[in-house]
């Protein structure tokens, strides 16, 4: 079992790894795998992971959380105010305070009253984004540094680490430019560079949520409250008290997320969260409620939001757009073996008509590049997602007593 | 093994829901090591009283003793500790989850916070082999057939170390080979000195497998029988299980009329994966008369129901008077002059959360008195719901409280009420009078009896067999999707009837 899943992880990475590489040797850009990329992408996809993270805790305990948007939102504002006065580990504290507030909301509407979740979550959202708002005028306006829609500077820093002795020979083997390898080393050179503590806490609580959730009594408890919980409270098994605290604890996850971009940003900043708890909430699902997925999706993300920000001339959309005609070819030849026909030439079609717009165009508009890295995510996106197993009793809300 | 010890006794025990006695003054002895049958008609407290008995549920009154030891449950979690296990009627599985996630939850065996798989895998394992109970613990829930899923439903309770079994009616959803398959696991779950309480309408099972039965009727324990020792027939418990108390129901004369109102041919519904639920039936109903349909609950009545409404989707034909109604629209059918009580009222003839007169709409929104072309009349509909309440009997403060806040025979009455209104040829009736009590439920009689003599078409479907008999033409006994007996109401009795319904014997 254990062996099975290292052998596709393996060749999971084996082949993005091959796909990278080949878009990098045609289009002769080495900032598609080179060091700084990686590194940058590591601290893009962070939040959105944490946020991922968070649906899987409130979802697999049978609570949709559509609210994680707003309770990252708390999290940037406690971060952004806790920091400012007290320094960088009080803001991570009261981000992850604020968001388990959001949670507790949730918990008490969803949970306990039963009210549709989706309207729940919904109405935490409007709220986070208005109270932060007006909290923000009210508490940053006059503030030194601060101003009515951002807070003074965060005091301090995280620490980070680089570890010379591994990025400067890797960084060194990047630039020799061969084919695979020079774009592992680059790969591996990013994990080892300006590495954010924070960045290693949430690798930490992804480690901890697959063991806690899928080896442990206390996970398949809270499972069994996502999956059936008339079952569960059959078996004695104290449905509500499993639900709040998954709830409560996909608060905090989201808050730190939130907590993560004020702090990656040095401030806090009205709308800095930019739809990432939905986005947290999209790689949740295409990570099939699993941490593994979730932290793929988030990295694809991350990565794709990277190239797009630290594009020059267009050559990283012309890179994206590359790499999502092989991704389609590479389907398309999946789908022929599986014999498929008829799906297999949709996708060997559209990755003709983009590789015919990578080569006939020299530059793109600035529209397209800006739209690129999302039709590329939604490519894989709409691809990869096939036999999906969301918890069967998700968003169902739940009466103790309830025959059903 | 002693025969004389006893492992669980109730006495006294009552439990009250708002407007219905499920459980009134029930005593149960159950011998420890024997397989003990409980029996009764649906609705008549048993499922209430196990659910008592498992901790789910708190009596009113009345006090539970295992073991010789009087204990008070306040959840499953006491009753399994007092080991006391439970098969539910509907399975209690999560389908995402393997057979050994399953069993294991809420008494994981650990190492450290670890949940142990080895140990489980062990556990399971041992426990299948001693009881001859095959299955793959690693294999997911939803993978599985009914046959399956039982056999984890009882190693989840032994798997807890239950003495005591407790078994909801297990045989609804069984084919024969797989009930054999149960009995016999039963049977060696006994030789093993676990004591099983079955729960069954179904008599000749009972009588195969039990080593005592006790009868509830209406929520109260009617008597116990010992097969062995005593000779009792399906026939017998029958009896017992219907009793003879009800008001009669006579509907008087011949009212039969020549035209057809309703001719079904060949009517079939499948369940998912191809299982015929009700298996290609045929029968005509004529204007003025009642055809009853006698069968246990389940054995597709709701079904039948439902697919001659065009809520659930079926094969064959049906027609109304001179229409094929096969493809028409619920709406249709309604507008046809077609009234419908439906079996759950919660589910199908209300919206708790609306006012009475809105209600009243319900099924009649096109139709006056509460609609005139494309704007809905108020007024009026409110001006006919008191009619209804008043002709009907519908005991409520006013007709703008919630549905919700009437009692379950109200209810009732108020559907019964609206569905008679506008004057329908053809009433499709699923238990007209549950839940109402015994003045009301002769005035509903009267009620339809008067729609019959003017014309009206009736297909009755009740688990009251006297009102089932008293009122119908013709009866139709339906066992699992079909047709397999006539009863002529003037001559039939109750308990042959009963007799029937269980596939007991034939009636005369």
């Amino acid at each position: 079992m254990t062996y099975l899943k290292s052998r596709r992880f393996i060749g999971a990475a084996f082949t993005a790894i091959t796909m990278l590489s080949i878009t990098r040797t045609i289009t002769s850009n080495g900032d598609l795998t080179s060091t700084v990329t990686i590194a940058q992408a590591l601290v893009f996809a962070s939040p959105i992971a944490l946020a991922g993270l968070a649906g899987i805790w409130a979802e697999r305990a049978g609570v949709i959380n559509i609210g994680l948007e707003g309770m990252m939102i708390l999290g940037t504002f406690g971060a952004g105010w806790a920091g400012w006065q007290w320094g960088v580990w009080a803001g991570v504290l009261a981000g992850v305070i604020f968001g388990a507030i959001g949670g507790l909301l949730l918990a008490v509407a969803a949970v306990t009253f039963g009210v549709d979740q989706i309207i729940a979550g919904t109405a935490i959202n409007l709220l986070a984004l208005g109270l932060t708002k007006f909290l923000a005028i009210v508490l940053f306006t006059d503030a030194p540094g601060g101003g009515q829609a951002q807070s003074p500077p965060i005091k301090g820093d995280i620490p980070t680490f680089t570890i010379d002795s591994i990025v400067e020979p890797l960084t060194s083997l990047h630039e020799t430019g061969i084919f695979f390898i020079s774009d592992l080393a680059g790969i591996l050179a990013g994990l080892f560079y300006n590495l954010s503590l924070l960045t290693i806490i949430t690798f930490l609580l992804f480690a901890m949520t697959s063991y806690l959730l899928w080896k442990t009594a206390f996970g398949l408890r809270l499972r069994s409250a996502g999956e059936n919980p008339w079952a569960a409270d059959s078996l004695g098994v104290k449905v509500v008290q499993f639900k709040y605290a998954a709830v409560v604890f996909s608060g905090m996850l989201a808050g730190l997320g939130g907590a993560y971009l004020s702090i990656a940003s040095t401030i806090y900043r009205n709308g800095n969260t930019a739809g990432r708890g939905f986005i947290g909430l999209a790689t949740m699902i295409f990570g099939d409620w699993r941490p593994g997925g979730t932290a793929a999706g988030a990295l694809m993300f991350g990565y794709i939001d990277t190239l797009r920000l630290i594009d020059t001339g267009n050559q990283n959309v012309k890179g994206l757009i590359l790499l999502g005609a092989i991704i389609l070819f590479a389907i398309g030849g999946l789908m022929l073996r599986k014999a498929k026909r008829n799906s297999a030439i949709g996708f060997l079609l559209l990755g003709s008509v983009m590789i015919g717009a990578y080569f006939s165009a020299t530059s793109f508009p600035p529209e397209v590049a800006q739209v690129a890295p999302y039709i590329t995510t939604l490519l894989v996106l709409a691809t990869a997602s096939q036999n999906l197993r969301p918890p069967a009793a998700d968003g169902i809300p739940y009466r103790k007593g309830d025959n059903h | 093994m002693s025969q004389s010890a006893l492992a669980v006794e109730l006495s006294g025990i009552w439990k009250r829901f708002p407007g219905v006695i499920a459980n009134s003054d029930i005593n149960l002895k159950v011998a420890s090591g024997t397989v003990h049958a409980i029996v009764g008609e649906n609705g008549a407290g048993k499922s209430t009283l196990m659910k008592i008995l498992y901790g789910m549920q708190k009596a009113d009154e009345g006090t539970i003793s295992i073991n010789g030891t009087n204990l008070i449950f306040n959840s499953p979690s006491d009753a399994i500790d007092s080991g006391i296990g439970m098969v539910h009627q509907h399975f209690m599985l999560a389908d995402n989850f393997t057979v050994l996630e399953n069993i294991v939850l809420g008494s994981e065996p650990k190492n450290g916070i670890r949940l142990d798989f080895e140990k489980a895998r062990k556990q399971i394992s041992d426990i299948a082999a001693e009881n001859g109970l095959a299955v793959d613990p690693d294999v997911l829930v939803s993978e599985l057939g009914v046959g399956d899923r039982q056999r984890i439903e009882i190693l989840k309770v032994l798997y807890r170390g239950a003495k005591i079994l407790i078994l909801d009616e297990p045989t609804a959803v069984l084919v024969p080979h797989e009930v054999d398959e149960l009995f016999n696991t039963l049977r060696d779950l006994k030789k093993e000195g676990l004591t099983v309480i079955f729960i069954s309408h179904k008599l000749d099972e009972v009588l195969s497998i039990a080593d005592e039965i006790t009868v509830i009727r209406q929520g109260s324990t009617v008597g116990s029988v010992n097969p062995h020792t005593q000779n009792v027939s399906a026939r017998d418990l029958a009896e017992m299980m219907v009793g003879n108390e009800l008001p009669n129901p006579e509907a008087v004369g011949d009212t039969i009329q020549a035209e057809v109102v309703l001719k079904v041919d060949n009517l079939a519904v499948f369940a998912k994966g191809g299982k015929a639920i009700v298996d290609d039936i045929s029968f005509q109903i004529h204007a003025g008369e009642i055809v009853g349909i006698a069968g246990v609950e389940g054995n597709g009545q709701a079904e039948i129901l439902d697919a001659l409404m065009g809520i659930e989707s079926a094969t064959g034909r049906v027609q109304f008077k001179n229409e094929d109604i096969t493809n028409k629209s619920t709406r249709h059918r309604r507008e046809l002059g077609i009234g419908f009580i439906p079996e759950d009222r919660h589910r199908q003839a209300l919206m708790l959360e609306a006012p009475l007169w809105e209600n009243r709409m319900l099924g009649h929104q096109t139709r006056t008195p509460n609609a005139k072309g494309i704007w809905l009349t108020p007024r009026s509909a409110k001006a006919d719901t008191k009619r209804i309440v008043e002709e009907y009997d519908v005991r409520t403060p006013s007709i703008d409280i919630l549905a919700s806040a009437l009692s379950g025979g109200n209810q009732q009455k108020l559907i019964v009420g609206r569905e008679m209104s506008g004057e329908p040829k053809l009433l499709i009736a699923a238990h007209p009078t549950r839940g109402v009590d015994v003045g009301a439920q002769a005035a509903i009689w009267d009620h339809i009896r008067h729609a019959r003599q003017s014309g009206l078409a009736v297909l009755l479907v009740s688990a009251d067999l006297d009102e089932l008999i008293g009122l119908s033409d013709n009866i139709k006994v339906l066992l699992r999707g079909k047709f397999v007996a006539d009863a002529d109401p003037a001559t039939v009795t109750p308990q042959e009837l009963g007799t029937a319904m269980t596939g007991a014997g034939e009636v005369a």
